[in-house]
């Protein structure tokens, strides 16, 4: 028996809409629409599409207090920020390892909005403190690279909507907080609305006819391809940030933040497994938990896999044995899939395309 | 969803169909929405012995991966090669191009022993 699962304010509006439901993070979510989760990735890279990621947490923290709050609890520099922009940043244990991979918005002065991962919403909360507005508000992705100038067709200032950055905005008099963030490797933005207007805001982008609704199908094989790491993946209580070659995240020069001692210890010990990335020359899809070998002696284990629309093979990422690897065997239900490493992302990011300058 | 009259059903959500005495064996629309976009099918090898409920191959989507069985026992005459290519017939027409392979039973009551439409509709109300 299991708890009965949480929906978005979308929810609703998803079923309407034909979408296959799971569980995930607690909540009932679209997996994918009747078009398939193929379509929907395809469209993400092509042209965009919209995704209700609710689901993920919002935990505001405000006051004087709020900026060194989270400057001597997370990994990364609030200092190398300021006001209207975003982080990412890990939250570690005392022992250096991952706790959860978090987003800041910092939206005025003393406020912020910290996004933790849905299942580690009330862990971030016990230690930052904060208010979790997780229930009240809802997150729209609207990610690719047209995904933009679509969406100025509703509101114009859309299109000036910076990577890493974050706006108070209205869309069609609606006030929302709007982020140049996601998930996808793509360019696009996130728009934080209160749930009540939520859905007269999907269906405003929904009946623009260019922007595809899709689900978390299509939101994990698009990470994937970008090289983004999933918490409970490739980000665990078991690794640190420099195993999965997220060093950038972590700022030893902060006197303060939680794991820091035991991060200093663990940063250059050489017999730790680290990220690396796996293609297959075949359309099998390589899945999570496989066994990865070389000239037959076990190196390491997948923590993520699929097959790759974009490159038309199996791809995984995969914690090794640090070494100099080129061919390496994955072994699925008995058989063997040859594989190459393939340096991350497996697609390239297309966060740096500004519509507007190709236009002019 | 569609489940063609002229067809015999199993509980593994595939079919079988007789035409003019070669017995060919596909999944069935229900089979073919649960798992969602086919990216991948491994096929058995032609002129191969199977047993009844024993594995023939894998059908692979984006999100799962599902084991297709031999309906009856028998050999395996030949298989639908355009699958490597294009697995999405699969999904796109499962109950034509998205076939799996023929199959000759040894005893013809393998086939007639199977469900009828009705009893696989009946079967999936079931579940």
């Amino acid at each position: 028996m299991h708890n009965a699962l949480k929906e978005t304010a979308l929810h609703d509006y998803h079923v309407k809409l034909g979408a296959k439901m799971v569980e995930f993070g607690g909540y009932e979510m679209p997996v994918s629409y009747p078009q398939g989760t193929l379509k929907e990735h395809l469209a993400c890279r092509n042209n965009a599409v919209i995704f209700d990621v609710s689901h993920l947490g919002t935990v505001e923290l405000s006051g004087n207090g709020a900026f060194d709050k989270i400057q001597n609890l997370l990994t990364n520099n609030l200092a190398k920020i300021g006001v209207s922009q975003t982080q990412y940043t890990h939250l570690l244990d005392d022992n250096g390892f991952v706790t959860d991979d978090i987003i800041v918005w910092w939206i005025s002065d003393e406020t912020f909005f910290v996004m933790p991962n849905a299942t580690n919403t009330d862990s971030v909360v016990s230690v930052l403190g904060g208010n979790d507005i997780t229930e009240s508000r809802s997150i729209l992705g609207v990610q690719g690279p047209r995904a933009k100038e679509h969406l100025a067709k509703i509101e114009p200032k859309l299109l000036d909507v910076k990577s890493n950055h974050t706006y108070k905005m209205s869309i069609a008099g609606v006030e929302c907080q709007i982020s140049g963030t996601g998930y996808t490797g793509e360019d696009g933005l996130e728009i934080h609305v209160e749930n009540e207007f939520a859905s007269d805001i999907f269906e405003m982008i929904i009946n623009l006819e260019t922007i595809l609704p899709a689900g978390l199908g299509a939101r994990d094989t698009l990470r994937l391809e970008a090289g983004l790491p999933l918490y409970g993946h490739e980000l665990s209580s078991s690794t640190t940030p420099y195993d999965a070659r997220l060093g950038w995240v972590v700022d030893l020069n902060k006197p303060h933040f939680r794991g820091r001692e035991a991060l200093l210890e663990l940063k250059n010990n050489k017999s730790r497994r680290k990220l690396f990335g796996l293609a297959s020359s075949t359309k099998r899809p390589l899945r999570d938990n496989l066994n990865v070998l070389s000239d037959g002696s076990l190196v390491g284990t997948t923590t993520s896999g699929n097959f790759s629309p974009v490159l038309n093979v199996g791809i995984a990422m995969a914690y090794l044995d640090d070494g100099d690897y080129n061919d390496l065997d994955v072994e699925i239900r008995g058989q063997i899939e040859k594989v190459k490493i393939t340096k991350l992302p497996f697609v390239k990011h297309n966060r740096t395309k500004n519509t507007k300058n190709e236009r002019q | 969803m569609e489940f063609p009259e002229d067809l015999k059903y199993t509980t593994e959500h595939e079919w079988v169909k007789d035409e003019a005495g070669q017995f060919k064996v596909g999944i069935t629309d229900y089979a073919q929405d649960a798992l969602g976009d086919v990216v991948y099918v491994s096929l058995p090898t032609a002129d191969t012995r199977v047993e009844v409920g024993g594995t023939l191959g894998e059908v692979e989507s984006t999100k799962s991966v599902s084991e297709i069985y031999a309906p009856f026992t028998g050999e395996v005459r030949s298989v639908n090669d355009q699958l490597n290519e294009r697995p999405e017939l699969m999904n796109e027409d499962p109950y034509g191009e998205g076939w799996y392979c023929i199959i000759e039973p040894d005893d013809i009551e393998g086939y007639t022993s199977l469900m009828s439409v009705e009893e696989y509709i009946e079967f999936l109300n079931s579940k």
